[in-house]
């Protein structure tokens, strides 16, 4: 029921609140005194090499693209999941090649070396 | 319905629920100073009042003190709205856990034990727990810092990772339980807990739950040795205490998810007599789900980032799925 | 043995050879500058010969002894497999047209050369043809001058005290004064900062144990290069010893790896000692190699604490357990001199003071105890998949990378080289006792961890033997020239009261020449050279800290890993910045 989600709604409201006010109220209390020293970008006391924002590895990509994928697929299960005292053998065996399918993909990811982290 | 029950009353129980986690997760990081501490022969924070227990207070009181900076290079805004976004999902799963089985009357109104029970309860979980993900990511790229920027990638990229394995592993769970709603599923424990059932999915569960909350030995997210403090290298004050805040309400998320998905929620001896049992168990298994996990950072060191990623793709994530074929096919021949 | 050397030298190159000379068993052969880079390589692969060790590179400046030319460098070298040593000089004409005096690289021939020479540039200001990259490494690099040059000034720091405080000097007191001077840190020229991420890796970092700055090249998460950017605790030890007699250098030596305090005072006192050409009663002897053994199981358990607390992340349980035996360590020691982590605990012909009574017992009970406390710590490392996993296979130094970049230790004895001077040439009676080396053959981190937790064992041994075996006798030498006579003397006889007051008025005088000496540190030989001109303070002074030729192999090791892996890498090197700065 649509209903139910309104004490979740008001939860998001609190626990926003909570946030902003955590944020700005000691912004407030606390002294200000900052030098350019302070200011500066950390990196273990030294003058950084270059801007931070630069390229980075493409493994990460990779990982998310992965997790993109899979967890599309895994999203299925739920409503099968949910169903499945009823579906009985049926859903076992939809299921069943649903895997299959997606385990063709797992291991072609292998294969090709996605899953290493070089 | 009126106002009352649809506002005044989940506005009262989300109050309750916040307080009730911010004092825990203070409570919880004393706690573990003083486990850890004596784990390794210290005595951990006794000054602050009798034990020490005032530590957690005269922290609070420090961080909102603290002076705040802001580094100049970074991007304002969400440098400085990084940290709520963290700590906010982590405060509104929540919403849907249940956190004993008795509803009580107070003022006429009946109160459940949860601020809302949903039917797709689960799914919800899932849903905001990925949201972290993006206070961390946008915490260290906005920092402009590398330590920050290697950390978030590593971090983010570790989180979704073992969000697979884990969301499989629940859906074993849900095989048996049949309902996505957290009440229905605890309630299906009436009997014998899932952590029978499903012994492997709750190793799975507790693994992929360490490596969700950044616990030891998948830490990596703090990673100190390497890159300083990780995501959180250029926060401060508040800003840090909030990213802690996440952290560890965090763990105390995983630890009641796993109480409620595998160790049969409030359910206990005498709980139907005596309803306010249920609370006082369910506190109980939480807190020995956390008391595992401070043993387990006092004991092991820390895996290597390639090591967690393979152990993650190539053992957790067919481990799962091969856990849940066998409860599907072990389900279709019980009947 | 040099002998054979010096002849086969002669033999080879008739006039390379200018000079050779002995004193105090050790044998120098000055050699022409244009000849030096054949005669190294012939030294290095003649097989009978084979001095494959560069221990030390280091020079003097001997303007005050009035000998032409100015500027000669020293080399002393060492032969693993034939166990013995020789020393090189290298005069350097100079006539002043030139900013410096030039000198042929060794680098080529004894990889370990870059760092000494780097330092020799710093300090001396002597140049190194065909060296890969010669820049200051001890010094900023905006420093002016050469500090070891005798015409370098000493001190001229003003020090203010807190009754100038009207002074305006200190207008600012208590505000920032100065923006930090950020000089540009240069990178090697191989270094790609454009493509690849590079990122300094301290000074100001959990990880590096000290004040040790590292650029690190990478390439995503693997490692390129590694830059270490030392001298950030640099002192110069070396001057001040120049300036103080001999006895008064002890204290410094603890300074320098200030884990392994005692064995540095025995390294240092002992090479004075190979000056003076004194006998140690065996008395004192034992009782030295009791403290040296204690301090290398105390700096062994400083390092193992603090590798496991690098390689997991948090806390880890067994810094603080290893910490608690190190502690029981320094209450032997706090029992013996008083001092716990700086003890000056030995001193010129033999200690300072006898051992209290209670001192044997103390030593026996903790080594029975730690028998088990060792077991304790394999337990719960030595088979951990996650430590295992970290460590094999993580930074491998392979026996012959680590002997031409001059690393000792059980960073070499980790690659199967059974290396050690314990054995190979025993001082202070290590003869006396049975023990063993241990090696391993991986020369990875986890060998190196192995090699480790085996020494402490085998220190255990030698200490218990020592103790059980301890003779009666004096504890220092009645040479009463180097030693002081003892306080009921004094009253007594009016010599002693003579030598009493000429020792601490004057100090000794030892004879003009030059030793070096080294002994084996818990990270690999320390060594000192001394020169003497006849004063009762050293003309030259140089330390050889094994830190800092171990620190320059974190680049072999760390290439092609991930940065996870730097921070086990800095870890199993076992690097004490105040021994690589000094």
């Amino acid at each position: 029921m649509p209903i139910d989600y309104l004490p979740i709604l008001v939860f998001f409201v609190i626990a926003g609140l909570f946030g902003i006010v955590a944020l700005v109220v000691p912004a407030q209390l606390g002294p200000r005194r900052p030098s350019s020293n302070k200011l500066k970008t950390y990196e273990s006391g030294k003058v950084p090499y270059g801007d931070a924002r630069g390229k980075i590895p493409v493994h990460y990509y990779k990982v998310s693209m992965l997790f993109i994928l899979f967890d599309l697929e895994v999203v299925f299960f739920y409503p099968w999941a949910v169903l499945f005292r009823k579906l009985k053998l049926f859903g076992l065996i939809e299921m069943g090649v649903f895997i299959a399918i997606l385990l063709v993909g797992y291991v072609y990811v292998w294969k090709k070396g996605a899953l290493e982290w070089e | 319905m009126d106002w009352i029950s649809l506002l005044l009353v989940p506005a009262i129980k989300s109050l309750v629920v916040v307080v009730a986690l911010l004092t825990g997760f203070a409570y919880l990081s004393y706690v573990e100073r003083k486990l850890v501490a004596r784990f390794q022969v210290r005595y951990g924070p006794n000054r602050a009042g009798p034990f020490g227990i005032l530590q957690p207070i005269s922290d609070a009181l420090k961080m909102v003190f603290k002076e705040e900076i802001v580094p100049l290079n970074v991007d304002h805004v969400v440098y400085l709205l990084s940290p709520a976004l963290t700590v906010m999902p982590a405060l509104v799963i929540w919403a849907v856990i249940p956190v004993s089985g008795a509803s009580f009357t107070l003022f006429g109104q009946t109160i459940t034990p949860y601020v809302s029970d949903v039917n797709v309860g689960l799914l919800y979980i899932l849903a905001i727990a990925s949201l972290a993900t993006y206070g961390i990511v946008l915490a260290g790229w906005s920092s402009n810092n590398k330590y920050s920027l290697l950390g978030a990638l590593r971090t983010s990229s570790q989180m979704l990772s073992y969000e697979l394995p884990m969301g499989i592993t629940l859906v074993s769970v849900l095989l048996i339980a049949g309902s996505l709603s957290l009440v229905d599923i605890v309630q299906a424990q009436r009997g014998v807990w899932f952590a029978l059932l499903q012994p492997i999915g709750f190793i799975i569960y507790f693994i992929c739950g360490l490596a969700e909350a950044g616990r030891s030995p998948f830490d990596l997210p703090e990673t100190e040795n390497e890159l300083v403090s990780g995501f959180a290298t250029e926060y401060g004050g508040i800003k840090f205490a909030l990213f802690f805040m996440g952290e560890y309400i965090h763990m105390i998320t995983i630890s009641a998810l796993a109480t409620t998905f595998f160790l049969g929620g409030w359910y206990g001896p005498f709980v139907n007599q005596i309803p306010v049992l249920g609370l006082v168990y369910f506190l109980i298994k939480v807190a020995f789900m956390i008391f595992l996990i401070v043993w387990i950072r006092a004991s092991l060191p820390r895996i290597r980032y390639d090591k967690l990623m393979h152990f993650c793709w190539k053992f957790l994530l067919p481990l799962s799925l091969l856990n849940l074929v066998v409860t599907a096919v072990v389900l279709v021949l019980v009947g | 043995m040099s002998d054979t050397t010096f002849e086969k030298l002669r033999a080879q190159f008739p006039d390379a050879v200018l000079d050779v000379s002995e004193f105090r068993g050790d044998t120098t052969a000055t050699i022409t500058r244009e000849t030096f880079l054949d005669v190294a390589r012939f030294l290095r692969d003649e097989p009978d010969l084979q001095y494959d060790l560069l221990v030390d590179l280091t020079s003097i400046d001997r303007r005050d002894l009035g000998i032409e030319p100015r500027f000669v460098t020293v080399y002393e070298l060492y032969s693993i497999p034939k166990n013995h040593s020789a020393r090189l000089k290298v005069p350097l004409p100079w006539d002043n047209s030139t900013e410096m005096p030039q000198c042929p690289s060794v680098a080529a021939i004894w990889p370990t050369g870059n760092w000494h020479e780097r330092e020799v540039y710093d300090l001396m200001g002597i140049g190194f043809t065909g060296h890969p990259w010669l820049h200051r490494i001890l010094m900023p690099e905006n420093w002016v001058g050469h500090p070891l040059r005798k015409d370098y000034p000493l001190g001229g720091e003003p020090v203010y005290f807190s009754s100038d405080r009207d002074n305006p000097r200190f207008a600012h007191l208590g505000k920032p004064i100065m923006e930090g001077p950020s000089y540009p840190s240069k990178l090697p020229d191989d270094v790609d900062s454009e493509t690849h991420l590079v990122i300094n890796v301290g000074p100001q970092h959990p990880a590096t144990h000290g004040v040790l700055r590292l650029a690190v090249e990478l390439d995503g998460e693997r490692i390129v290069s590694v830059n270490p950017d030392i001298g950030y605790l640099h002192s110069g030890f070396e001057k001040t010893g120049e300036n103080k007699r001999y006895e008064k250098f002890i204290p410094y030596t603890d300074r320098m790896d200030y884990l392994a305090a005692m064995n540095n005072n025995l390294a240092y006192v002992l090479t004075v000692e190979k000056l003076l050409e004194v006998e140690i009663p065996p008395r004192a002897q034992y009782i030295r190699v009791i403290l040296a053994e204690l301090q290398r199981i105390a700096s062994h358990l400083f390092w193992i604490a603090t590798h496991a607390h690098d390689v997991s992340g948090t806390i880890h349980s067994l810094l603080m357990y290893a910490l608690r035996e190190r502690e029981r360590i320094l209450d032997i020691f706090e029992m013996f001199c008083g001092a716990r982590l700086t003890t000056s605990g030995m001193s010129v012909g033999g200690l300072r003071q006898d051992i209290p009574g209670a001192f044997p017992d103390a030593v026996r009970s903790f080594v029975s105890e730690f028998w088990k406390r060792l077991q304790d710590y394999e337990a719960m490392l030595t088979r951990n998949p996650i430590w295992l996993s970290r460590l094999k296979g993580v930074g491998i130094l392979r026996a012959e990378d680590a002997v031409a970049l001059g690393v000792t230790g059980p960073m070499l004895r980790a690659g199967g080289v059974p290396f050690d001077l314990r054995k190979a040439q025993p001082y202070s009676s290590y003869d006396h006792f049975d023990f063993d080396i241990p090696t391993a053959t991986e020369a990875d981190s986890y060998a190196r961890y192995q090699v480790r937790m085996r020494e402490m064992e085998q220190s255990l041994r030698i200490v218990e033997q020592a103790v059980n075996r301890l003779p009666e006798g004096p504890f220092c030498t009645d040479d009463r020239k180097v030693a002081p006579p003892p306080r009921s003397e004094i009253d007594l006889s009016m010599e002693s009261l003579i030598h009493h007051f000429k020792l601490y008025t004057e100090g000794y005088k030892p004879p003009v020449g030059e030793v070096y000496g080294m002994a084996e540190n818990p990270k690999g030989i320390l060594g000192f050279f001394l020169v003497s001109d006849g004063t009762a303070i050293p003309y030259r002074l140089h330390v050889r800290g094994p830190s800092f030729v171990n620190l320059q192999a974190t680049d072999l090791m760390a290439r092609g890993h991930l940065l996870s892996d730097l921070i086990t890498i800095i870890g199993t090197i076992d690097v004490v910045l105040g021994d690589v700065d000094r």
